[in-house]
């Protein structure tokens, strides 16, 4: 059983009320949060007026929902009607959303609990939450180790259990390595499963919400709430059909793909843990296959060109005039605007700007952001054709295990590099999940993925929850339990 | 030498649909700052647009009424630049798929002024400037246009000014925009340039922005001519640059400051999705199109007969031409109705804004009737004259000022008694038109009208009122 | 080759200073972040179009009007205002 569904059941059955709970959780964020960093805004009044009109319709005999009264958390980017939404970026320091973000409508539609926002990369830019205005978030593993990025503080919270579960944005990655890095479940849809209306863009066409959970269950169960289609959102489609149902299915025949260019440069440790979870998946009757995706070496240029593109073009909006920071002194509009920038935006989110800018500007155009977009034409049809062949890719989450901090800002190409199994997914809009699947010597937990079809999130967490049953052990919801 | 003047024009037409063109708000002009105003439209962080399905109608329309070829798919695009008035630091446009390519525009002088594209776009909201500090209203922002490019295919002042005019009617004609230029719903830059008549090659272009009047339009063009030709003569060279018209001193300077760097990085909106156009949907909006003013002038000429100074001045506003219409719906002769709109109505809509609206007192079934008794010969075309300004005055029907006994006509036993009355009651012009006076004769015919309360029939009378005289 | 120049540009286009000291030590990055993204030129020709990633098409809205916001709600997060303007004064 899920840590969402055994909080369920302790609240139907009246072992603690929903005002405990939560009492409980926000008690544990005062304590350990000055550590993990996870938090950059707590919202004790908000949460616990929301669990005691919980609390009010389970003495009213009301029958509740799997989500309602269940403690959680949004990551940092994600609009909040009235509580500050700040990308955690200096620019929108003070910015407090008028309206709410649909995936945000829906949960509290449910009665979700929201402790607060997390922290993140600046902009979700970065892939060690190092790049926060408020500073980094910690690995709950080994608090000199980085959470991971961008969405660090909704993985390090849900690792660290001050949040039962999050939503967290990924946009080359942003989910599925900080769940890596934390040893949790981390999903990140479908492009278009999910509505994108209120999560403050990066890269639009690359962005998607998804769930951070410590198990499958849980990732099936908040996946199902938020997969709507969405009015406000041209480019959502919704899910196909309901995950959870599916979860326990027999995967016997199942064809699990390996494209051996992911592997590449991967560290033995983490190679090793993936091709160890590949004997666990033919032992439950599943078939490996290997097969080459040469294409994907383009990958990584290809997602920096049309992430940086689109950023250039989403955060021209931050000029001091309608929202957010405004430099103190200056002289004429354009000068107010400029110095509102250089001083609002930090030194990763202005050199992708600035890189977006470039790859954009006349006489670029072709070489960069067209040439990068047909070639996402190609990896997008070299995914289908590899779909010809199997049901579900495996892969490392990310080529490592959790940096100690400081050591990823110095070089960004290198640091960029980390993203280079989470990207692809991205470029071709495919859902994939990252799950725990070991630990390294020192203890840092190892995460891998499996890649779906477009809309293929029932396959992907089938063969997860399959390989949860399998390793139990290498998750944290049976190895600690609900902390409380 | 003698230089040709060579223009071209980028034409920005507010839609007037309902709502804006990615959000609810009203597009309704004026309202209090900044209340006609969403999330969505103040580009606050994480919104997103949804395209009105009206904006793509009412392009579609726009694009057929001036024989534009309307794309099977169409795209929107950002268009980068940052300004206070545009609240998200981008345009959503459209460059590389627009949604109408070609058409054309033709003149009176025969001349087409060819359409490179139209393309759909949003409006950016308004700045006032006090004191060197700037105040943004976004009413506006949002609000959808279609922007008309033309090719460089206008080559004097007279065609730029008719080429607006037309475009204007046509617009109008089948209800995409009221296009009012003071209002802002109509915008027009102007490119410009010279050339040595005779030649080919286009001489180099400047820009005029925003120009919101066709009075400013001719004196802007005006003085963009003189001025590039003075360059020229003198040995100068024009600079390709965007100028702004100064409406006080009647001149253009140049727009451009170190600030602004003119690079707008179009890529395609990732937000919006493709627009396929089915040409199902295409005929159906052609056949929702009302008859536009080129057809209609032409059928006022060539089938009802009007002279084309008339047809031209019928066919110039929408409302006019569409109250003709009705108001001379199965009368003998339509001229009729087109002289007493032309000769009497105009008289009281005196500004092109009331031509425009085009909201007289007298319905055009009214004057329908009126009409229906001249042609019936119930009442005589004087009868009829001052009738309508009677009618006009109050707003009233034809039959509150003219009587039964007016209708009645006057039987010959009538007409006789009268005609021998004006005979004997004015002798002297009797003996006038004995004396070979013949306009002496209208005198008593006047007389006759007069006292039959104008329900006699001046040839009639005439030639009754001759035969009494000769017959002594 | 990424000059000086480029990189003066492109920081006016994206209304960012960059301090005179900062200009060659930004250049150099660029260069190297622009080198990273040239290996795409290595990859195999393709005409392979790219249109949106779900290929959906003809989403719109009704042209019904929704009520706006109050304007004090969309002038509520502005850094100044004044009489229900957003204001941006010339100097501060």
């Amino acid at each position: 059983m899920g840590s969402i569904a055994k909080i369920h059941e302790m609240l139907v059955g009246k072992q603690l009320s929903c005002a405990e709970l939560t009492k409980s959780y926000l008690d544990e964020i005062d304590k350990s949060n000055s550590v993990l960093n996870a938090y950059v805004n707590v919202t004790p009044d908000e949460a616990m007026k929301t669990a005691e009109a919980v609390d009010k319709k389970i003495a009213a005999g009301e029958e509740i929902g799997m989500l309602e009264g269940v403690p959680m958390t949004l990551k940092d980017n994600i609009s909040t009607k009235g509580i500050e939404t700040t990308c955690c970026s200096k620019i929108l320091t003070g910015y407090k959303p008028i309206y709410d973000a649909t995936v945000w409508e829906l949960l509290q539609n449910q009665n979700a609990v929201m402790l607060g926002k997390t922290n993140m990369d600046e902009f979700a830019m970065g892939s060690s939450c190092e790049t926060s205005y408020f500073g980094g978030a910690a690995n709950p593993f080994n608090t000199n180790h980085v959470a991971g990025g961008s969405s660090g503080g909704v993985a390090g919270a849900v690792g660290g259990n001050i949040a039962a579960y999050g939503l967290g944005s990924d946009t080359g990655g942003s989910i599925r390595q900080p769940a890596s890095f934390c040893g949790v479940v981390g999903l990140k849809p479908t492009y278009g499963a999910v509505s994108r209306y209120g999560l403050i863009a990066y890269a639009s066409s690359l962005d998607q919400i998804g769930p951070i959970t410590k198990s499958v269950e849980d990732a099936a169960v908040v996946f199902d709430a938020i997969s709507k289609q969405d009015k406000r959102d041209s480019t959502s489609k919704g899910s196909a059909k309901a995950t959870f149902d599916t979860l326990d299915n027999d995967i016997k025949g199942m064809k699990i793909g390996i494209a051996r260019e992911y592997l590449d440069g991967v560290r033995d440790d983490v190679k090793e843990a993936v091709l160890e979870a590949a004997k666990v998946y033919e032992s439950l009757g599943a078939e490996i296959v290997y097969f080459d995706l040469p294409i994907l070496k383009f990958a990584l240029p290809v997602y920096y060109i049309i992430a940086c593109a689109e950023a250039s073009s989403n955060l021209g909006r931050y000029d001091g005039i309608r929202y957010g920071y405004k430099t103190e002194h200056y002289n004429g509009t354009h000068d107010m605007i400029c110095r509102t920038r250089s001083e609002g935006f930090g030194e990763e989110v202005k050199r992708r700007i600035l890189l977006g800018t470039y790859v954009l500007s006349a006489g670029y155009y072709d070489a960069y952001y067209k040439k990068a977009q047909n070639l996402r034409g190609t990896i997008i049809s070299a995914f289908n054709k590899a779909f010809e062949s199997c049901d579900v890719i495996l892969v490392p989450t990310v080529p490592m295990t959790a940096f100690e901090k400081g050591n990823a800002i110095s070089d960004p190409i290198e640091t960029y590099l980390t993203d280079i199994c989470t990207v692809p997914v991205n470029i071709a809009g495919l859902p994939g999940v990252s799950i725990p699947c070991g630990f390294n010597k020192n203890g840092m937990p190892i995460g891998m993925q499996l890649i779906g079809k477009s809309f293929g999130e029932a396959e992907i967490l089938n063969a997860a929850y399959k390989y949860q049953q399998a390793q139990p052990d290498k998750f944290m919801d049976t190895k600690w339990g609900v902390k409380l | 030498m003698k230089y040709e003047l060579v223009s071209g024009f980028e034409t920005h037409i507010e839609l007037s649909t309902k709502t804006k063109i990615f959000c609810g708000c009203t597009t309704q002009f004026g309202g209090e700052p900044n209340t006609h105003c969403c999330p969505v439209c103040i580009g606050l962080p994480g919104t997103l647009p949804v395209l009105n399905r009206e904006v793509v109608r009412f392009a579609i329309k726009a694009g057929l009424a001036v024989h534009g070829e309307i794309a099977e798919v169409a795209k929107m695009d950002r268009k980068n630049y940052c300004y206070p008035d545009l609240s998200k630091a981008y345009q959503i446009s459209q460059l590389y798929a627009p949604l109408i390519i070609g058409g054309y525009v033709e003149l009176s002088n025969g001349r087409k002024i060819r359409l490179h594209h139209i393309h759909i776009e949003e409006d950016a909201g308004k700045l006032i400037h006090q004191h060197g500090d700037t105040y943004v209203d976004y009413n506006r922002g949002g609000v959808p246009l279609i922007e008309i490019v033309s090719e460089p295919d206008i080559r004097s002042i007279d065609e730029a000014k008719e080429y607006v005019e037309k475009l204007q009617q046509v617009m109008r004609a089948i209800g995409v925009s009221d296009c009012k230029m003071q209002e802002g719903s109509m915008r027009c830059d102007v490119n410009i340039s010279v050339r040595p008549e005779g030649t080919e090659e286009f001489g180099t272009r400047t820009e005029i922005k925003n120009m919101n009047s066709i009075n400013n339009i001719a004196k802007a063009m005006e003085y963009e001519y003189d001025r590039q030709v003075d360059l020229i003569e003198s040995g100068g060279k024009v600079v390709q640059e965007t100028l702004r018209y100064d409406d006080a001193t009647g001149t253009t300077s140049s727009m451009r400051s170190k600030e602004d760097a003119h690079d707008y990085r179009y890529f395609r909106d990732p937000d919006l999705v493709t627009i396929n156009i089915s040409r199902e949907e295409v005929e159906q909006l052609r056949a929702e199109l009302p008859e536009l003013p080129a057809d209609r002038y032409k059928r006022y000429v060539e089938e009802i007969g009007l002279p084309e100074k008339d047809a031209a001045l019928l066919t110039k506003y929408r409302r006019i031409s569409e109250y003709f219409d009705e108001a001379s719906k199965g009368v003998k002769n339509p001229k009729t109705v087109s002289n007493f709109i032309i000769g009497q109505i105009f008289r009281r809509t005196e500004t092109e804004a009331d031509k425009e609206i085009f909201d007289v007192p007298v319905t055009p079934a009214r004057l329908n009737e009126l009409v229906k008794l001249l042609d019936g010969g119930k009442i005589r075309n004087n009868l009829a004259k001052s009738t309508l300004e009677k009618m006009l005055d109050t707003g009233k029907g034809a039959l509150d000022f003219i009587s039964e006994s007016d209708m009645a006509g006057l039987d010959e036993n009538a007409l006789l008694e009268l005609c021998k009355n004006a005979v004997q009651g004015n002798p002297k012009a009797v003996e006038d038109f004995k004396n070979g006076k013949e306009k002496a004769i209208k005198a008593l015919v006047g007389n006759v009208m007069k006292n039959s309360r104008g329900k006699a029939d001046a040839v009639a009378a005439e030639a009754k009122i001759k035969e009494i005289i000769n017959n002594g | 080759m990424v000059t000086r120049e480029d990189v003066e540009n492109i920081a006016l286009l994206s209304k960012l200073f960059v301090p005179e000291e900062e200009l060659d030590g930004l250049t150099k990055s660029m260069q190297e972040i622009v080198d990273f993204a040239n290996t795409i030129n290595n990859a195999p020709a393709s005409d392979e179009g790219f249109d949106n990633i779900n290929n959906l098409s003809n989403v719109f809205r009704e042209d019904e009007v929704v009520p706006s916001f109050p304007s004090t709600e969309i002038l509520k997060n502005a850094p100044e205002q004044a009489e229900d303007h957003f204001l941006v004064r010339n100097r501060e």
